[in-house]
Order: structure tokens, then C-alpha cells, then sequence
């Protein structure tokens, strides 16, 4: 049998993290179902688990003037309800999860868990997030995309915690998340989309596009939107296609239960074809 | 193991177990609470459905080490009160009850509902539901049912 | 009188609103042993040897030695063994079940057993022709000698699963020398019959019951008997109760799916009408054939559709493939035909530029007219009026009209349908013989004694209310407990849209006997099912009347298609049916509600396919069903038209429900993307290989 412990403050849990070697569960709602085994059976986890779900001074949402900081504990429903939240960040939610899984599931969850056909983590790759990660004798902060390494892979040392979310405040004209799932609802995406910009006197201030469920981790390429930034709405209109066709070589979709890589590509592409004509119609 | 505390339908219970049980496992084999089902066992149907501090999670996903110090209702708890009586009218009254599986886990899903907006939309009703499937009724009359709850138990929520 | 039709409360909504219905896994017996399933992990060959581990005390391993009767579960056509003894025929096929009180020991035990397999190249292509059907009608292919035109085209269906939110399941445990089995069950007698051939019993030492039912949908007609063979031949060695529940992968990748089919159409026309019609059909039965044969009849039964088609030459294969068996699903063979049809119908109209509407009208059968095997519809017919009231109610021309500009991705579509109630043919008079009893008591109640399960359809509440109303009696003053083989007599299964129409039609009929002997105290009368003097059908020939009565439908399906990433959304539906006369007008339109979201799920969203005989879709986050927010708004009218021999005219109306479903949402797919659909689902992927190379 496993051990597991649950810790109720973060001392105790990074303390507990910082002698032994545990597997971290939060609200459980993706644990659970991987390392599930029969009704009426324990959880059959492979490793020991430590549970952060009831660290109270995990479970907040607050802003100041540059940032919006989500504690690691808060559920998807109290950031969803939450006036400070970005509205992006509650479509993504909306969409992505039954109000069960809202009220159990969080984000540093899902970020832990580096599934690629994450929603959330489409637009906080947009978002330019940043985590705030602890261990007994230090804390760093790390931007997401360099966090998450590969299919469920990141750069999380055993005596760490995911503590906090930090998201920079940026000014968008417009901003939005798309997601392609096989049905309206609660269920896993075939792929997802979010699309942001700001347009001042007629010039692209900003720029940025992110792709879920088309590659192992979420495509975001500064160096493309780079390109694009700075030129007029006209010009960026007329190099519509010169743009679609940077991020096609990046989008390598796969075949699997859920769609095939036509599809996928296919749609990612369209996906980008809309944000421009948006940005074109602004 | 560790000793867990929590309440249940209202009462304080505590138990000696293993926290990586499931917490639909503890009450349907400890509590005899047969009222949560298991559907899927993977948080798709809903039909395991409780009240987690007043709002609708399924059991099947939460290990009991995250109930301990909470506070679950389940459909057997929340039959004891007055708005279960309106929800369980309006299913009856508008024909949202078929084979049942999934019902208490949808009557669940009402009551979560109305307790946080107690004049939803038909749009609303549906995105609230949209985690306990249904394969017997195609969910217009349960959205109807819903409807009429809110109606008939104006005040309540 | 008051209207039979009039809406009561279901008499079971309390026990399953409150949660306090039990079903099967809700039964506890004290020192019940726990049972897993040892199965193949190759899709063909044969087991060379098996080595099972020295078992700790109290754990049993239970395999075909141990089957004192015939080791094979009795459906229609017995080809599918209790235990395998050798040969494997698909991916999970049983071997063993390891018994136990602790799981985590059961499954230490199974992950113990070592099988060396000699192993095959599975068979999956169609090319193992089974079962071999033909039959044609006027005169037949000739009529495509004197066609002006052929038309042809090629139709699809994929898997579809029963997905009922209660996985299957039976606890057994010993009553004496009897061995009994509770269980989530459409078919008592089916059951009970399979076990009284697998322990070689007598048939009193065997009991079936049902307890609470979480949805069937036709997924528990005949796999139960497989199960339930298992278990009693393990209750009857062990002597003690046992639980087998299957959790949901299991049941998906292992028990009995919608067939796939492939549908092959040739019209012959002249004078721009459909003078013939050939039509080639094949279905995939998976490992074994079980049911496959008669799910093929009725498909092939349905070939024209709603209309009448004067000159057929209808054939069709049984495949058999290594892949997990197929079975009854709700329309049994009929929604494969159906979709077909009424693309082929609709693609006709099309390629002779005429207003498909006009055509469709033109060609719906009437009464009098011959039916595909020749037979006769002999009750009237409303379909004309159905339809107007259809299009009135959804505005169909109009939209139609409006969506048919290729840059409003929106569209509406129109199925025409029916079904066959009851079983096919002389089924019902040569196989099931259907017996009802009906107690009168000393308290003056009256107690129904049949095998028909309430499995959310509503058949506890339309037969007491349906007696009750006879009798003139409140409905708490009649009796109907959930069937249990000791007590009830067979009176048939609980499939094929019969229970009302044949079933309640002899419970009505025995009521009226005890309505004229009240004054007596107590005393059972006993009824047997005797086919309408008319009904003659030749089964080997496929010629007369396939069914006593038929139901009919009208389906409308709003869509709107997302064009980037070519997604659907159900806007809204409008059915109109003719079930004969409802027993409980709310119950019918649940029907409605859920046999149509159903057959859209059908035709649009539901994903199931296997990769080299591997199911692909094996829990519920990937074989995908309708959520409320994937569902809509759905109107239904109802049209009385009594069949004589149904009580209060009632007809069937569980199937005829889904049937339209998926002809009417791809037609309306068609409709807002202006490309021609020719298989289901009618998927995103589908949609985009269709806008970028299908045919107008």
C-alpha cells in the first residue's frame, strides 16, 4: 500500500515534500480517474501521495496593478465567479469543465498535469503566465511555457509546489478562446484555440495565438508574432497567408480516438484564418 | 489510514480508513448510502453526485482525503428538506424521471443550481446538467422539470 | 370515461427521485464473494495452455470445466460459449471468472494466470458470409429491364453503444438446490432459459428476478445471458452469493453493439418514379451470429422505407468478423435501413430535378398498398396529414428554402419512417407463445402476473394504470412487482415495441374476464397469445404480413454547422407520431424525447469504431452521447389511430422513436452545407472531407 498524508498548511506540505518523495494531488479529478483500479478499491496510485487540497492560504484570487495572482488550491468556480478574473480565463473555464469538476478541479492542477489537450492552459500560455513555485528553503517563479516540457512532463523538482498563478494585466482589443470538442460540452477537445491583439491608431500592438491538442505541448511562437507586430492592420491583412503559412509546419497533429490530424490541421488553420478576419473586421 | 472527520447529512461522522478510497466507495459501502451511483467511474455521467459544501462534485473523483473537516449531502440527506420536495414534485409532474439512474445525481445538479441562481434560463439549466448524463429522456423534460422548481419554490433558493 | 391517454405521475418516480431504488449493485447479501472476468488478450487463435496459480483459501476460479450442462448460452442462434474452452474468436473473450471476497486479490490472482495462445491473423474485412438472404416482390429485377435509368448509391453506419448510464450486472446466490440471479435484465425468461441449459437444471431449481433497470435500450436483451450463464454455473459450485458487475470499460469494450452495416441501392426509374428498387446489405455480427440474423430481417423488412415501391429484389449477409459481437439495440436493424432510404430517396429526387418533397409525397405508402414482403397495410395510414402538421409546425418550406443559400450554414431536415411493432413475422405465435396471468385477490385488487420490465420505459405505470382503468379501480389497488421467473409466467421478452400491443393487449384482455367474475374472491385467469386470423407470414420466403400493426413518424431536425470548424448544434426538433393510441401521454413523449436524441446521436455524434478488431472508444470521455447543452427544445404531436388488437388501440412506440433520427439530422446537415451525406455519424471530419470534395 502507498503512503499518503494530507497536509493541511503549506509549511507542513513543503516540509513533508522536502523529506520524502510524494506525488502531488489537488482536487483529484484527472488523478483519480489515471490511477484508477476497481469500485470499491482504493485509488491504486503507483507512488506515495501527498494531499494539498485543504491548504487553506492556497485558496485565493487577487490582483494588484500589474498582476492577477491565483493561489494553487482555488477552484475553477470561485476563479470563474471572481470580478478580477479575465473573461477569457471564465469562457475557458465555462468550457471546459461540468460545475462538479468546476468545484473540485483547479488550475495548478491542470498545469501539473501537462495534458496537451488542456484547455486552460491554451490561454494561459496567451496570458504570458507565470508560476510562483516553492520549496522549503526557496521559491522561484517560472514562465508556464517553459515549465511544461513535454506530454505530461514538467520541470518540477520533488521538493517543490506549485504555489501560485501569475497573470500579467495586458491591454487586448479583442481576446477569445475557441475550443473543438466532439460534443457543446464537458468533454476533452479534439483541439482549442485563443487568439488575442491590440490595435492602437491603426497598428498591431499586440499579437498573439495559441493551439492546444496540435502538438505535444501548446504552440505559442513569439518569433511569428514578432513578425507581425508593429505593421498596420492593412499590411497584416495582406500578409494574411505569409502568416498561416508560419504556423503551419508547427501544428503536427496526431490521429487518436477523439479526431485524425486532417481534421485537426485543417481546422487549426481555419482557426487562424477567423482570428484574422476578426482583427480584419475591427 | 487516518482517522477522518466530516459531516454527513447533517451529522459529524468519523471514520479509521484509508484516504485513498473513493469517497462514493465510503458511502455506498460504509453508509449504506446507495443514492450515488457509479455511471463511469471517471467524472463524465454525474450519476454519483453530491453536495460538497453546498455544491454538486462527483464522488467518484474525490478521495476521501479531501473531505476531511467538510461537509457532503447527499440525495438521501437533501430528501429530508423542503426544496427537495419542489425539486422531486416538478420531476414527477413534468415527466423527467425514466430508468432513474441518473436522477438523484440530476436532482443533485438542481439543487446546486437554484441554490446559486434561483431564476435560470432554459440555456443556464442546460450547462448546469451538463455534466450528469441522461440516456432515457434526451434532458427536455428535466429542463422543464428544473424550470418549474424554480417556479414552484420561488423563495426557497 | 375519462382518456386512457391522460398523464398520471409514473408510479416508481419516488423510489428513484429519493435514490432509495435499489439496483442491482444496491443489493447486499451478507458474505457475498466478488467476480472478475479472465479474458483473451489475442483477437484469434487458440489457447495452447493455461496455468492457473495455487488459489488462496476462500478464492475459486470458475472456467467451461465446470459447465455441467451445454456450454453455450441459448439466444436465437446458439454459437457463443459460456467459457471459451479453446478457440478465440475476439479481443476479450471470457475464459474464466476469479472469485473471491477481496478484489485487490482477485486481480492479483488474474494478473498470476499465464496463457500461452497460439495466435491467428483475426478475420476483419467482410468476406465470411453466415447467414444468406433473399427476397423480392412484383417482378423483382426485371424491372430494371425496362428502366429509362439506374441510379445507385452506396450508404454506411458505424458501431453505435447502448450507453446506458447503469453498466450490467447480477448478483446470484443459492436458495436450497435452486440457484437464483438478480439482475439489470430486459428478458427474465431469456435468462432463465440459457441457465436451465447451462446447469443442465430442472426448471424449478432455477430463478430469475429483475431488480431496478438503468436503462437497456436493447443492450441487455440477450448479453445478460452470457452473464448470467457465468455466474450460476460459479453460484451452483460455490454455494455461496456472488456479485458480477462490470465497470464501464468493461461493458464497453465486451458486450453487444449496434451492428455496423453497408447498404448497397439500385432504383430502377421510368417516368421519373422509382419502378424498382434492388437493395444489398451487409451486416458485421462481430465473433459470433446471435441475434445478427433477425437484425438483419428487419433491416431488410424496412428497404423501402415509408413508401411503396412496387417491384424488389432485396438481398442481404451476416458477417462474420474477430471483433467483440453485436446485438440488439433499440430499432433492431431498422435505423440502418432507414438512414439509407431516405438518403437514397432524397438523392433520387435530386438527380431527376425533381422537388424532393413532391417525390417523397408521391410515393408514401398508403393503406392497401403491399408492403416489401407483399404483405398489406391494412389500417389506415396518416402520414399525409402527419407530414402537413410537420411542416406546419417547424416552418420547414420556408427554411428549407432560405438555407439552401451555401453561405447560411444552417439547415432543416425531414425523415419519414415507421416501424414494425412486435416480433417479426410468425414470432410471436411459433417462438414466443406469450402467456399473461392476472390474479383478482380477497382484497379486491388485481395483480399482474407478467415477465415485461420496467427499465424506464414506464411499463409499471401504463399497465396498472391500463388494468385499472378496465377494472375501474384506483391504480394503488393494482399489483405489478418487478418480474421473477418463480411467480410470473413468460410472457415474452422485453424488446421489439411488443409489450403494449402484444403483452398489454393480452393483460387487457384478461382483465376484461376478471371485471365480469369480481364478485368471486379470489382467482387467476390465464391468457395466450393468439395471432390475428389475417397475419400470415412465410419466413423462408420473406413473403406476407412481417408484422401485425405499424407505427409511423414524421422527424424534423434543425441544425446550424460551425464553417471553421465544422461542428453541429441541434437548434431544435418537431416529431409527429402515430403509436396507435398512447396508454400515458407523457410517457410516450419521453419516448419521444429520448428515442430521438437517441437517433440524432446517431446520425451525428456518436464515434464508434474498432482499430484491428481493438474497440477505439472504451469509456465514457471517448464514446461521446448528448449532453443537455449538445440537446435542444424538441416539440412532439401525437396522433391517435387504434389498432384493433392493441389495447386501446395502442401500438409500439419505443423504437419507431429513434428510427428517424438519423436520416432527419443528416438531411439537415445536407441542407446547410449543400454537400450529399452517405454515412453516419455525419461528423465534424466527415463534414470537412465533404465540403472540400462532396458532391452537390
Amino acid at each position: 500500500m502507498v503512503k499518503s498524508l494530507i497536509a493541511k498548511s503549506l509549511n507542513q506540505a513543503l516540509e513533508a515534500l522536502d523529506n520524502h518523495s510524494y506525488q502531488i494531488v489537488a482536487g483529484g479529478t484527472d488523478m483519480l480517474i489515471q490511477n484508477r483500479s476497481h469500485t470499491g478499491m482504493p485509488i491504486g496510485y503507483k507512488q506515495d501521495i501527498i494531499y494539498i487540497n485543504l491548504i487553506d492560504e492556497l485558496n485565493y484570487i487577487k490582483e494588484d496593478k500589474e498582476n492577477i495572482y491565483i493561489g494553487a488550491n482555488t477552484r475553477l468556480e470561485t476563479i470563474l465567479e471572481s470580478d478580477i478574473t479575465p473573461k477569457i480565463l471564465k469562457d475557458v473555464i465555462l468550457e471546459m469543465a461540468s460545475p462538479a469538476i468546476r468545484h473540485t478541479a483547479t488550475l495548478a492542477g491542470n498545469i501539473g498535469n501537462a495534458s496537451p489537450a488542456g484547455d486552460s492552459l491554451v490561454v494561459l500560455y496567451l496570458l504570458d503566465c507565470k508560476l510562483e513555485i516553492k520549496s522549503i528553503n526557496n521559491t522561484r517563479t517560472v514562465f508556464l511555457k517553459d515549465f511544461i516540457t513535454g506530454v505530461r512532463k514538467i520541470a518540477l523538482n520533488n521538493n517543490e509546489l506549485i504555489t501560485k498563478l501569475i497573470i500579467p494585466k495586458t491591454n487586448f482589443t479583442n481576446i477569445y478562446f475557441r475550443k473543438v470538442g466532439p460534443r457543446l460540452s464537458d468533454a476533452i477537445s479534439k483541439l482549442s484555440f485563443a487568439g488575442g491583439y491590440l490595435i492602437e491608431n491603426n497598428q498591431i500592438k499586440d499579437l498573439r495565438i495559441a493551439l492546444g491538442a496540435v502538438y505535444i505541448t501548446i504552440i505559442r511562437s513569439r518569433e511569428i508574432e514578432k513578425e507581425f507586430i508593429g505593421i498596420t492592420v492593412d499590411e497584416l491583412v495582406e500578409n494574411k497567408e505569409k502568416l498561416i503559412k508560419a504556423y503551419e509546419p508547427l501544428i503536427k497533429p496526431i490521429d487518436d480516438q477523439r479526431s485524425n490530424r486532417n481534421y485537426r490541421k485543417k481546422v487549426a488553420l481555419n482557426l487562424i484564418k477567423e482570428f484574422i478576419s476578426k482583427i480584419e473586421e475591427a | 489510514m487516518a482517522k477522518i472527520k466530516f459531516k454527513l447529512n447533517d451529522k459529524t461522522v468519523e471514520l479509521e480508513s484509508d484516504i485513498n478510497r473513493r469517497l462514493l466507495d465510503v458511502l455506498r459501502d460504509d453508509f449504506s448510502l446507495t443514492g450515488p451511483k457509479e455511471g463511469c467511474g471517471e467524472g463524465e455521467c454525474g450519476a454519483c453526485a453530491v453536495l460538497l459544501n453546498q455544491k454538486i462534485v462527483n464522488s467518484c473523483c474525490t478521495p476521501l482525503a479531501n473531505v476531511d473537516g467538510q461537509e457532503i449531502v447527499t440525495i438521501e440527506g437533501f430528501s429530508k428538506t423542503k426544496r427537495y420536495q419542489i425539486i422531486k414534485d416538478a420531476f414527477s409532474e413534468m415527466g423527467g424521471v425514466q430508468c432513474g439512474f441518473c436522477t438523484p445525481g440530476m436532482v443533485i445538479a438542481a439543487e446546486s443550481l437554484l441554490n446559486k441562481n434561483p431564476h435560470p434560463t432554459d440555456q443556464e439549466i442546460r450547462i448546469a446538467l451538463s455534466g450528469n448524463l441522461c440516456r432515457c429522456t434526451g434532458y427536455n423534460m428535466i429542463v422543464k422539470a428544473i424550470k418549474k422548481a424554480a417556479k414552484d419554490g420561488e423563495g426557497l433558493w | 370515461m375519462k382518456d386512457i391517454s391522460k398523464s398520471i405521475n409514473k408510479v416508481d418516480n419516488e423510489e428513484k427521485i429519493s435514490g432509495s431504488a435499489k439496483y442491482t449493485a444496491d443489493i447486499k447479501i451478507e458474505g457475498m464473494l466478488f467476480a472478475m472476468t479472465l479474458r483473451s488478450s489475442i483477437r484469434k487463435g487458440e489457447i495452447k495452455n493455461i496455468s492457473y496459480p495455487d488459489l488462496p483459501k476462500g478464492y475459486y476460479i470458475i472456467d467451461y470445466k465446470d459447465v455441467q450442462g451445454k456450454n453455450v448460452v441459448k439466444v436465437i442462434f446458439d454459437d457463443m460459449p459460456i467459457f471459451t474452452e479453446k478457440k478465440i474468436s475476439y479481443l476479450y473473450e471470457p475464459i474464466a471468472l476469479v472469485i473471491g471476497p477481496d478484489k485487490q486479490k482477485i486481480v492479483e490472482i488474474i494478473d498470476m494466470i499465464e496463457i500461452e495462445y497460439k495466435e491467428e491473423e483475426p478475420l476483419l474485412a467482410w468476406t465470411d458470409s453466415v447467414l444468406d438472404y433473399h427476397f423480392d416482390k412484383g417482378i423483382g429485377l426485371k424491372a430494371f429491364d425496362e428502366a429509362d435509368k439506374v441510379i445507385t448509391y452506396d450508404y454506411q453506419t458505424g458501431y453505435q453503444e447502448q450507453a446506458y448510464i447503469e453498466t450490467q450486472g447480477f448478483i446470484g446466490y443459492p436458495e436450497g438446490e435452486k440457484t437464483t440471479l438478480i439482475g439489470s435484465i430486459q428478458c427474465p425468461y431469456y435468462v432463465k432459459n440459457a441457465l436451465i441449459q447451462a446447469l443442465g437444471e430442472r426448471e424449478e431449481n432455477v430463478r430469475v428476478i429483475q431488480s431496478t433497470v438503468g436503462g437497456a435500450f436493447g443492450g441487455k436483451e440477450e448479453f445478460p445471458s452470457l452473464m448470467g450463464c457465468q455466474l450460476a454455473v460459479a453460484v451452483k459450485k460455490i454455494k455461496k452469493p456472488i456479485q458480477l458487475i462490470y465497470e464501464r470499460e468493461e461493458d464497453m469494450l465486451v458486450t453487444t453493439k449496434r451492428h455496423p452495416a453497408k447498404i448497397n441501392f439500385e432504383a430502377a426509374i421510368k417516368d421519373n418514379k422509382i419502378y424498382g428498387l434492388k437493395a444489398k446489405v451487409g451486416i458485421d455480427a462481430g465473433a459470433t451470429i446471435g441475434l445478427s440474423g433477425v437484425v438483419l430481417s428487419r433491416a431488410l423488412l424496412a428497404c423501402t422505407g415509408a413508401y411503396t415501391i412496387d417491384n424488389l429484389d432485396i438481398s442481404g449477409n451476416v458477417y462474420r468478423t474477430n471483433t467483440v459481437p453485436n446485438g440488439a439495440f433499440r430499432g433492431f436493424g431498422a435505423p440502418q435501413m432507414m438512414f439509407a432510404i431516405e438518403m437514397f430517396v432524397e438523392h433520387i429526387a435530386q438527380d431527376l430535378n425533381i422537388n424532393p418533397l413532391e417525390f417523397r409525397n408521391s410515393i408514401v405508402a398508403k393503406q392497401n398498398d403491399l408492403t416489401s414482403t407483399s404483405g398489406i397495410y391494412r389500417d389506415p395510414i396518416l402520414m399525409p396529414e402527419m407530414i402537413e402538421k410537420a411542416i406546419e409546425v417547424s416552418n420547414y418550406l420556408e427554411k428549407k428554402k432560405t438555407y439552401s443559400n451555401p453561405n447560411i450554414y444552417k439547415g432543416i431536415g425531414m425523415s419519414y419512417f415507421f416501424h414494425g411493432c412486435g416480433f417479426t413475422g410468425s414470432g410471436e405465435k411459433d417462438t414466443i407463445k406469450a402467456r399473461v396471468k392476472l390474479r383478482k385477490t380477497k382484497d379486491n385488487k388485481a395483480e399482474i402476473l407478467i415477465a415485461a420490465v420496467d427499465m424506464g420505459q414506464g411499463v409499471k405505470t401504463t399497465f396498472r394504470k391500463l388494468v385499472a382503468n378496465i377494472l375501474e379501480i384506483g391504480i394503488e389497488d393494482v399489483i405489478f412487482n418487478n418480474p421473477d421467473t418463480d411467480f410470473v409466467p413468460d410472457s415474452g421478452p422485453t424488446v421489439a415495441s411488443r409489450t403494449m400491443m402484444i403483452v398489454g393487449g393480452l393483460v387487457a384482455r384478461a382483465t376484461r374476464e376478471i371485471k365480469k367474475r369480481w364478485h368471486e374472491k379470489e382467482f387467476i385467469v390465464e391468457k395466450e397469445y393468439e395471432q390475428p386470423e389475417y397475419i400470415k407470414y412465410d419466413e423462408k420466403t420473406f413473403k406476407g404480413d412481417a408484422y401485425p400493426a405499424y407505427s409511423w413518424g414524421v422527424n424534423v431536425v434543425e441544425v446550424e454547422v460551425d464553417k471553421t470548424t465544422y461542428q453541429v448544434k441541434i437548434v431544435k426538433t418537431w416529431s409527429v407520431y402515430d403509436g396507435g393510441k398512447a396508454i400515458d401521454e407523457r410517457i410516450v413523449f419521453g419516448q419521444a424525447d429520448g428515442g430521438l436524441a437517441q437517433g440524432i446521436g446517431y446520425g451525428y455524434l456518436e464515434v464508434m469504431n474498432h482499430k484491428d478488431g481493438r474497440i477505439q472508444q472504451k469509456n465514457m470521455t471517448d464514446y461521446i452521447i448528448p449532453t443537455a447543452l449538445d440537446m435542444c427544445d424538441m416539440e412532439t404531436y401525437l396522433y391517435d389511430n387504434p389498432y384493433a388488437y392493441g389495447p386501446y388501440g395502442a401500438k409500439g412506440v419505443g423504437e419507431l422513436t429513434l428510427v428517424g433520427g438519423a436520416p432527419a439530422v443528416a438531411k439537415a446537415i445536407e441542407n446547410a452545407i449543400n454537400k450529399r451525406v452517405y454515412k453516419i455519424p455525419v461528423t465534424p471530419e466527415y463534414i470537412m472531407e465533404l465540403i472540400d470534395n462532396g458532391k452537390n
